[in-house]
């Protein structure tokens, strides 16, 4: 088996290893600030319908200029959208009904909020290097200042879905822009054996748990539609892949692969073609893992799952590809 | 240590080195390695989507103790 693959086949167990520990604390943590159950948005009028499109943060979403021609379209199902893509989202005159955060990292996430504590660009370059939003790789205090005064600005509009080992600055973040939060628990695992860490959980705070996939992208299209209840689903900017001529260094393991595997880490990356677009992109172990779980759940989902990110790697029979406008329209005449 | 004793003599006592497995280090390693390489929330097998507890009807958090 190729080194991507067979570092993708061992995930699983390495995920829960990366981030039950802080995920654990930041659920202590957060707890106080638990008011409402995600269970509670299934009786809340999101958009119309029983379509939503759910967006990502892959570079798809800027390529295709997916965002203005969702705005364009007049659109009136719902929007779910991860932390990643929301000053995407803003700045294109898109407001998500609900964004999603889940991520434990305790200084990071924050900054897909606007971070009002940032008074300098940080040392740690994972925003100048990361391909999710381009507008956070320039100047990176403006874009910052920018996106606190639109998420204050459409705060009240919006939901939050946020796990409950999602880091406190966000949490604080989302109460500051005036943003309802929802509450679930990351399902860390089987829940059926005698000492599960996600039964302790659940007892501690009563939330549901919920099977995340590996990663934001596919955890607000889980929330979609077992909590939404929504039917016909499609993705934008859920690429779990890099397009053809992305440099290493701007992807977003690349600092971990590097020290690895050393001068072989390219070894690690796996090439995918992606028909929509004729183009051979690729993608890192941990993308190839998001892409592997995200087909066979939605073989199991009682929704239809359909990909018009026009690009990434994402596809398969369980999700078909299809441009975004006919989706639209299909959703359109359904409504 | 070993090689760190070499001389024109010789030790009367038997110098025990701990056994260290390669396999435990090496795996330690991996297990390391790999951890850094994993997604932001984990995935459980064939445990469907959603779980709301025992009995579930869980409809909202339960009373804390805040």
């Amino acid at each position: 088996m190729d080194l991507g693959k067979r570092i993708a086949s061992q995930l699983e167990a390495a995920t829960f290893e990366r981030i039950a520990g802080v995920g654990l604390e930041n659920a202590a943590v957060n707890r106080p600030k638990i008011e409402r159950s995600i269970l509670e948005l299934g009786d809340v009028a999101l958009g119309d319908g029983d379509s939503a499109v759910v967006v990502g943060a892959g570079p798809s979403l800027h390529r295709r200029d997916s965002l203005a021609r969702l705005r364009k379209s007049g659109y009136t199902g719902t929007v779910v959208a991860v932390d990643g893509a929301l000053g995407s989202c803003l700045r294109a005159g898109v407001v998500p009904h609900l964004v999603v955060s889940v991520d434990p990292h305790r200084e990071r996430i924050v900054r897909w909020f606007g971070d009002p504590a940032m008074t300098a660009a940080p040392a740690d370059d994972y925003f100048r290097r990361q391909e999710m939003d381009p507008a956070q790789a320039q100047d990176e205090v403006a874009a910052n200042r920018a996106l606190i005064g639109l998420v204050n600005a459409h705060g009240p509009q919006m939901r939050a879905a946020v796990a409950t080992s999602a880091a406190p600055a966000v949490v604080a973040r989302c109460e500051a822009a005036g943003i309802a939060m929802y509450w679930w628990n990351p399902m860390y695992d089987d829940y059926d054996k005698p000492d599960s860490v996600s039964r302790r959980l659940h007892r501690t705070n009563g939330l549901p748990c919920l099977n995340g996939g590996g990663n934001v992208g596919t955890a607000a299209w889980v929330i979609t539609h077992a909590v939404l209840g929504k039917r016909r689903i499609g993705l934008v900017g859920i690429d779990f892949g890099y397009p053809p001529g992305t440099p290493y260094e701007r992807t977003q393991y690349y600092p971990e692969l590097r020290e690895m595997f050393g001068d072989r880490y390219a070894e690690a990356f796996i090439p995918v073609d992606s028909p929509f677009v004729g183009e051979r992109w690729f993608t890192d172990p941990a993308y190839y893992w998001f892409r592997t779980v995200f087909l066979d759940m939605a073989r199991e989902a009682d929704a239809e799952t359909v990909n018009c990110t026009e690009g990434g790697v994402l596809h398969g029979d369980s999700v078909p590809l299809l441009p975004l406008e006919d989706f639209l329209a299909k959703a359109d005449r359904r409504e | 240590m070993k090689e760190f004793l070499k001389g024109n003599y010789k030790l009367k006592t038997v110098i025990k080195e701990p056994v260290v497995s390669d396999t435990s280090s090496t795996d330690e390693f991996e297990k390391q390695a790999l951890s850094r390489l994993g997604g932001s929330i984990c995935f459980v097998s064939k445990k469907g989507f959603l779980w709301k507890g025992e009995d579930g009807k869980t409809d909202g958090p339960r009373e804390t103790d805040r």
